[in-house]
């Protein structure tokens, strides 16, 4: 595996293992079986190459279920350059695949530029994002026209680097206040001295983002709020079909994989602490009790204390519960859940682990300060306090379904990409109806995002009659409900 | 009742039972008046007595009098109908607490020719143990078909339900203690829980125990669930499962129900004598003022599912009494060669009843086949 940044390679793209492309294929192949929106979705658009001349440039955790998103993406007419979102994220046999190509060979690669591997450090990181952002139809200096994030982080780049090369200027990255952001002022600066316009012109090429998650959509409409906005965007995460689905039953799908394969400890007769009660924290707290884990929230928003206390959750504060509980996940998409401070009160082997998007809930910082680090395997380390006490950090405190296990299965990551998709063409092919603002779909697209799953499951719709459709003042074909419905 | 129905059909046609005197001491309810017509369509002579003062429905005692010897009325004293129907000669009983057996045996007035009994309960049958006894005792709660239907679903079902109909408070964010984790403890656990209840589990066999700690449940002494819990319900089976120490632990507006057999689970004379002041704020709902806290004690402290709501459904209680008058019909037939003590239900009975409710809901299941039963044989 590589670990160090290249320059720009000789070849087009960047991945741990050629050599693992066929086993890659083979797990497409059994997941778009699994995907039916998307597979519906080329069927539908095969003849009609809505995204031709699309360069799609792609920031999202680089699986076997993107891999199908990134093949869909091309099929309907996109030219398209992929990085993961996330350091441990990647499936290495998914991005290989992707590399070779369905037609491809290690020997001969066939596929798209894809830069990520499993394990990356942080300039790495930042490194195949800049990538991506360049080098479209083989030339350096092109950037996309449309931008696939999850979390934001290439749009940030791009809005950032446009800040500055307005300013003249990149901020000290002396004076960053996280690692990360060290890294990203650093790259920043590089490429302000190699072409003091790049991120500028690469913004004005682009005609639009479609957002996959909570914490990316929480900054879009931070700068849309601002007027920074450089492009339309559309925030997919908040189609029903997505957050309810996605964030919900994937994460009930993949937290306690993640947990089994990371520690294979019994939850049954634990005691768990999920942080957060939104979507993620409800799908989380649900598959640990069914577990046989015993389930304690916490929460800072009423409703969702509330709600949590009527489906039998106790509702504590952390501090609280922090010398209790074996198992602690953070799901709130917030900063600072858990500190080092707590983590030197817990039981001796008490496991954390994190599966909000961002890796700054648990501090993982302050821990280096006052623990000492016993790596058991790849992304399971064991921090020992002085006093003896150990906790096991799960992923090094970023998304441990994805780092731990293989994130979300394939049916719902079609909900999710099959929104993308769709949100994809809508704002290439009806670009000028938009402003640089932040959209959601329109529920009828939701709707049809549903309906292109019914049938792998054999789901038998009721229809409305006319006078029925009459009766609640919607029409026989939808949409069923107003927009502020909340399902 | 199609599972009784079904027995009754073919009592009526073969009367296994003629001749038999059959005393019946249980809760005189619709399902109980099904049985003892199911019995008397098998060619018994039945009289029917109440085992609970609070149980009876009074509807049905009326009809089924017009049929049968019946001695029973909600809210009076149960035990001179009780000591009537153990005068009369019943050469088969069947008991929900032993009133019955222990009517026979303290008096000294075990009818000749008596076959057997049968007993409902746990608490029934720890009764009878302590009587020393001088006939046979079909152990009909220890049945599989019993245990998993009557206690797990019906008084799992029926408790809340009865909960629910005295007070009805949303059960959704409270915090449900159940004292006892027993095959009753488990059907309310459950169920508190799928209405959205916290569930804390109370305790003394550690097996038990840690079960419900696997199963998520909040598992603690009942002192410190004292203080949190917002229902107690008692199903332990022993005396005092909640007492003094507890009540003073509690918060404002707790509420105390028993689904246990007998009103002594919740120490009432404790309570009675910590409380200020005491008075009936809705029916079934007594108030008892201690210090500056209010305690809901439900239907006096006893069993709730049947006081407070209608027990059992009528789907389990098919099951439990077809369960009875199979036990009925194996006692007449092979009563006189048992010694004195409890006995199992056979397993067949059990077996037999489990066929009946399938075929009622019309659901088919597999058999074994010769090479698949020789293969299991061939391990011992």
């Amino acid at each position: 595996m590589s670990t160090t940044a290249d320059p720009i390679t000789t070849q087009d793209f960047k991945v741990a293992d050629l050599g693992l492309a066929e086993f890659g294929r083979n797990e497409i192949r059994l997941a778009e079986h699994e995907m039916p929106g998307l597979m519906k979705t080329r069927d539908e658009f095969a003849a009609s190459q809505p995204l031709k001349g699309a360069r799609i440039m792609g920031s999202l955790h680089m699986t076997i279920q993107t891999a199908v998103l990134i093949e869909t993406l091309t099929a309907l007419g996109a030219e398209v350059r992929w990085v993961s979102c996330n350091i441990f994220s990647t499936q290495d046999h998914a991005a290989a695949a992707v590399a070779v190509g369905p037609d491809g060979t290690p020997e001969n690669p066939q596929g798209i530029p894809v830069f990520a591997w499993k394990g990356e450090t942080l300039e790495e990181y930042w490194w195949c994002t800049e990538q991506a952002l360049r080098g479209f139809a083989g030339d350096p200096d092109l950037g996309p026209n449309m931008i696939l994030d999850d979390g934001g982080d290439a749009t940030m780049l791009v809005h950032k680097g446009t800040e500055y090369e307005a300013a003249g200027a990149v901020p000290d990255p002396a004076q960053a206040e996280s690692e990360e952001f060290q890294v990203f002022l650093t790259l920043l600066q590089r490429t302000l001295t190699e072409d003091p316009q790049r991120w500028t012109k690469i913004g004005q090429e682009i005609k639009g983002v479609t957002e996959e998650t909570t914490t990316g959509v929480h900054r879009l409409y931070e700068l849309a709020q601002r007027d920074e906005l450089l492009f339309p965007a559309i925030n997919v995460n908040d189609s029903v079909t997505k957050s309810k689905f996605d964030n919900l039953y994937g994460c009930r799908h993949s937290l306690v994989d993640g947990i089994f394969r990371a520690t294979d400890v019994m939850l049954a007769g634990k005691t768990a602490v999920v942080c957060g009660f939104g979507d993620v924290g409800k799908g989380s707290a649900e598959s640990l009790r069914a577990q046989g884990a015993r389930v304690i929230v916490t929460e800072i928003d009423p409703i969702c204390a509330l709600q949590a206390s009527m489906q039998g959750y106790q509702v504590a504060r952390l501090e609280d519960v922090i010398e209790t509980a074996d198992v602690f996940i953070t799901t709130t998409g917030n900063k600072d859940i858990i500190m080092a401070d707590d983590m030197a009160k817990m039981k001796h082997q008490a496991i954390v682990g994190n599966i909000g998007h961002f890796d700054n809930e648990i501090d993982v910082a302050g821990l280096t300060k006052v623990a000492d680090r016993n790596t058991i395997k790849p992304q399971v380390d064991e921090w020992r306090f002085p006093d003896g006490h150990t906790i096991i950090l799960l992923s090094e405190g970023r998304l441990l379904n994805l780092g731990n296990a293989t994130g979300h299965p394939s049916f719902v990551m079609s909900n999710s990409f099959t929104n993308q998709t769709i949100a994809q063409i809508e704002l290439w092919t009806k670009n000028d109806e938009y402003d640089k603002q932040v959209y959601v779909l329109p529920k009828h697209l939701d709707e049809k995002v549903a309906r292109l799953h019914l049938e792998a499951l054999n789901i038998q719709l009721t229809e409305l009659r006319p006078d029925q459709a009459a009766y609640i003042g919607v029409p026989v074909e939808g949409p069923y409900k107003p927009d502020h419905y909340r399902y | 009742m199609p599972v009784l129905r079904s027995i009754r059909e073919r009592f009526s046609g073969e009367q296994p039972l003629a001749g038999l005197k059959v005393g019946a001491c249980l809760h005189v309810t619709a399902e109980t008046a099904n049985l003892a017509r199911t019995l008397a369509a098998g060619g018994a002579e039945v009289a029917v007595c109440a085992a609970n003062p609070l149980s009876t429905q009074d509807d049905v005692a009326g009809v089924l009098g017009g049929d049968m010897l019946v001695r029973a009325a909600h809210g009076t004293d149960p035990a001179p109908g009780q000591a009537e129907i153990a005068a009369w000669g019943p050469t088969v009983t069947l008991d929900d607490g032993a009133d019955l057996l222990a009517l026979l045996h303290e008096t000294g007035s075990v009818p000749d020719g008596f076959l057997g009994a049968t007993e409902e309960t746990t608490t029934g049958l720890v009764r009878a143990r302590g009587l020393g006894l001088k006939v046979p005792v079909l152990a009909l709660n220890d049945a599989r078909t019993e245990r998993v239907f009557n206690d797990h679903y019906g008084t799992g079902q029926s408790t809340l339900d009865g909960i629910l109909r005295a007070t009805n408070i949303l059960l959704a964010g409270r915090t449900v203690v159940v004292l006892g984790y027993g095959t009753t403890g488990h059907g309310i656990a459950a169920r508190a829980r799928g209405a959205g209840a916290q569930v804390i589990v109370c305790e003394v066999d550690p097996l038990r125990a840690l079960e419900a700690r696997m199963e998520g449940f909040g598992v603690m002494p009942a002192v410190e669930a004292a203080a949190v819990g917002d229902v107690f319900i008692t199903v332990t089976g022993v005396p005092q499962a909640l007492g003094a120490e507890h009540f003073a632990r509690m918060k404002d507006g707790a509420t105390l129900a028993n689904a246990g057999h007998f009103d002594v689970e919740i120490d009432l004379p404790a309570l009675d004598a910590a409380a200020s002041e005491r008075r009936e704020v809705l029916p079934l709902v007594e108030q008892f003022v201690v210090g500056d806290r209010k305690l809901n004690l439900l239907a006096q402290g006893r069993v709730v599912n049947l006081a407070a709501g209608q027990g059992h459904p009528a789907e389990i209680m098919d099951i439990s009494f077809a369960l009875h008058a199979l036990a009925v019909e194996w006692l007449a037939r092979e009563g006189g060669s048992l010694t004195p003590g409890v006995h199992q239900v056979p397993a067949d009975l059990d077996r037999e009843v489990a066929r009946l409710k399938l075929a009622s809901l019309g659901v088919g299941i597999d058999t074994l086949t010769d090479q698949q039963t020789s293969y299991r044989n061939s391990w011992s």
